[in-house]
């Protein structure tokens, strides 16, 4: 009991940490994903390969050993810490982890925009054109709308495992709920409790996650009638959100 | 030279960075068997819905995979270390020690995580196969080890080979994790590399190589496999 | 089915004895990342100061030595799980560690200190007080889970603490100047001012030893799980003949240039 006391505030601390990491990466992180995704898709073969190129790469490594590189890494080479904003950015824990977590989620939310986009109808693109839309309106009224909602079920996982990433950046210094959870560790030697704690705060996290994701997916698929099966059927390929 | 290529030759680092390779791969491998038995275990229980079982087996999932890798590793090795060190000890091999024990601490870590997400590819894969083949072979009297063997397994392995791709991606890179709780994997080899030469660029930068071609290869591999399925499923 | 493994695996559980180590071995918990006192190599050697003492300790008790590295925070409690017997990791003996797991004599001692860059505001100051006040807002790297971090975390309550698991990566961080200053024992930070990283660095003027607070401990002792006294009234003997007889001197003299051995009451 007395530990909880002890414990919950300090990991409450963390929470709002780990919060304000996941949040900033998955802003910068879906932005860039959507453009990657539109270089992936278009006409340009050197846009397109090196869209699918990043993809593989910060898909095909670990997140822990992109953190390494941009915080221990890129701290060692002269030409980063001679250059004010980089230096900026890779100096501090909690923007290094940022900036990692947000290329690495970039990655994985091009894929699966990709997928959203590609199952939208040629036939309403089409439509769309001969109503005389431009390409911008057309993106933004038609396509975009449509693969967001195709592609919601698997960008709210994607979600989740920003949220779970964002324990890595404890391992550079950065003091969030795994950060913490170590700390009280040592002080305490209660690790079993401690990281129950730590864990049940990030469950329950990612539970309200998946809770307001879902109501995001009713409200988006309201004017959808009961045929969702056949909706979601087709989403073999981008189930790769598995970090 | 500032990246100190020089220092990787020099210090025998290649053949330790190529030794904590191949235990990244045994860790994989291991803790993949491993997730897979899981997985079917579960998978098969949360499909059936049986029901005090199916309760728990969705609790494991759902903890497993709402909790960060991190936090169920650093858990596991801090705090059960006891029993596993008893279930080492009773299997004898005590003389193994270090070495041994982290391997099996890691595997059983990754291994529960990767069970998790293999459960419910699995089950996925069962949800998939027509209830009609079922019904069909017991209208035929096949007993139930029979009808497992013969139709859901075959069928399941085919829905699920990839889904099972992404398990074994997730579940490589997860090793890397490992390396914080001190098992000499690749991830670990360079770490320590790159603090005791002070080049953790170039350190990093090939640990982020060797994994790259690892899950390229793995994945070419099961794009064969895939192929390999798809072409007997048609005949 | 789940349940007979389990049984089954209750039952090799219970039949086992505790003790991981074979009879006439000693196996022995150290970080291998702290420079001079605990490294470790490529292939996984680990040379040092404490691996002479465990060296030295092992030929005294007559058995074998086997070297388990960890990370310092870990150490604990993988020697309250048994993983190994000892803990030779330049550990201080402190009041709340005593409450985990047993200590044997201290068989050294080592004055702590700040790091910082030359001509830094913090360099030239030359008293405790004044130190201390001085940390407020400051960047400060220490290692997870020593001394050094625990007392930060009391007398230093204002400042900005950046904990790492390995000293190394807290030079590294010290060097690049993320950090404005460390705290650690002195021979830590002098390895690093060795290094060529180091060469605009300098000690800051003030030696907090550890009877300034009870955080820092009574030195440094091998670390013996609670339950096992007959191994820590060995270990006592032992460390106290190789203190008398100058054997751990000799060692210190070898890597830290100076004698850091504590004389054993």
């Amino acid at each position: 009991m007395e530990l909880i006391q002890l414990a919950v505030p300090v990991l409450l601390k963390g929470l709002w940490v780990t919060a304000a990491l996941t949040l900033v990466s998955v802003l910068i992180g879906f932005n860039l994903g959507l453009g990657l995704a539109l270089m992936r898709l278009s006409s340009n073969g050197l846009l397109a390969g090196f869209a699918k190129y990043y993809s593989n790469v910060f898909r095909g490594t670990p997140l822990l050993v992109q953190i390494f590189i941009f915080y221990y890494g890129l701290g060692e080479v002269s030409l980063v810490r001679d250059n004010a904003v980089l230096w900026w950015v890779i100096r501090d824990g909690s923007r290094c982890a940022v900036l990692a977590l947000a290329l690495n989620t970039a990655a994985y939310t091009s894929e699966i925009l990709r997928g959203g986009l590609m199952s939208v109808p040629v036939g309403l693109v089409e439509a769309a054109q001969a109503c005389g839309m431009s390409r911008v309106l057309r993106f933004r009224r038609i396509e975009f709308p449509l693969a967001i909602r195709q592609a919601l079920p698997a960008y709210g996982n994607e979600l989740i495992l920003v949220v779970k990433g964002t324990s890595l950046a404890s391992t550079i210094t950065v003091l969030e709920i795994t950060g913490y959870a170590k700390r009280l560790m040592s002080q305490t030697f209660a690790i079993f409790e401690i990281f129950a704690i730590a864990g049940l705060l990030y469950l329950v996290v990612n539970l309200s996650l998946i809770a307001i994701i879902r109501l995001l997916e009713r409200f988006l698929m309201r004017h959808e009638s009961q045929s969702r099966q056949g909706l979601s059927a087709p989403r073999s390929d981008e189930s790769a959100a598995v970090s | 030279m500032e990246f100190g290529l020089w220092q990787v030759w020099e210090g025998g680092w290649v053949t330790a960075i190529l030794r904590g390779a191949a235990v990244t791969i045994a860790v994989g491998l291991s803790s993949m068997v491993a997730g897979l038995l899981i997985g079917v275990v579960c998978g098969l229980i949360k499909w059936a819905r049986i029901f005090p079982l199916s309760l728990l087996v969705d609790g494991y999932t759902s903890v497993v995979r709402g909790v960060p890798e991190l936090l169920v590793i650093y858990l596991l090795f801090f705090s059960s270390v006891e029993f596993v060190t008893k279930v080492i000890t009773a299997f004898g091999y005590a003389g193994l020690a270090e070495s041994g024990y982290a391997f099996v601490i890691a595997v059983i870590a990754i291994g529960a995580i990767s069970g998790a997400y293999s459960t419910e590819v699995i089950r996925g894969a069962l949800a998939s196969i027509p209830n009609g083949h079922i019904e069909a072979a017991r209208a035929l009297g096949l007993p139930a080890s029979r009808i497992f063997r013969r139709i859901i397994a075959p069928q399941m392995l085919r829905i699920a080979v990839p889904g099972l791709n992404n398990v074994w991606q997730t579940t490589i890179k997860d090793t890397a994790l490992v390396s914080v709780v001190g098992l000499q994997e690749l991830m670990r080899i360079s770490y320590i590399g790159a603090n005791s030469t002070r080049h953790p660029f170039i350190f990093y930068l090939i640990a982020a190589v060797v994994y790259l071609v690892i899950t390229l290869v793995s994945q070419a591999g099961f794009d064969g496999i895939e192929r390999l399925l798809r072409i007997r499923a048609r005949r | 089915m789940k349940l007979k493994v389990l049984t089954l695996l209750a039952c090799l559980a219970g039949s086992m004895g505790s003790a991981l180590a074979a009879e006439g071995e000693l196996s022995i918990g150290t970080e291998g990342a702290y420079p001079p006192w605990s490294m470790s190599d490529a292939n996984g050697n680990v040379t040092g100061f404490d691996a002479d003492v465990g060296a030295l300790l092992c030929t005294k008790l007559a058995v074998t030595c086997h070297f388990v590295v960890q990370a310092f925070d870990g150490l604990i409690p993988a020697l309250k799980a048994k993983r190994f017997d000892v803990i030779i990791s330049g550990m201080s003996i402190t009041a709340d560690r005593k409450k985990e797991i047993n200590f044997s004599v201290g068989y050294a001692e080592l004055a702590n200190m700040f790091i910082a860059a030359k001509g830094s505001d913090l360099a030239g100051i030359t008293d405790v007080d004044t130190l201390l006040k001085s940390l407020d807002g400051k960047k400060i790297g220490v290692q997870a889970g020593t001394t050094h971090a625990h007392f930060l975390e009391k007398r230093a309550p204002n400042a900005d603490l950046k904990t790492y698991d390995t000293l190394d990566q807290m030079q590294i961080d010290l060097a690049s100047g993320r950090i404005d200053t460390a705290f650690a024992d002195q021979s830590a930070l002098q390895d690093f001012l060795d290094k060529p990283d180091g060469k605009n660095f300098q000690l800051v003027g003030v030696k907090i030893q550890s009877t300034f607070d009870p955080t820092l401990g009574e030195g440094i002792g091998v670390g013996i799980a609670q339950e096992n006294t007959e191994l820590k009234a060995k270990i006592d003997k032992a460390l106290c003949e190789l203190i008398a007889d100058g054997s751990i001197g000799k060692a210190s003299q070898k890597w830290f240039k100076s004698d850091i051995s504590r004389p054993c009451n």
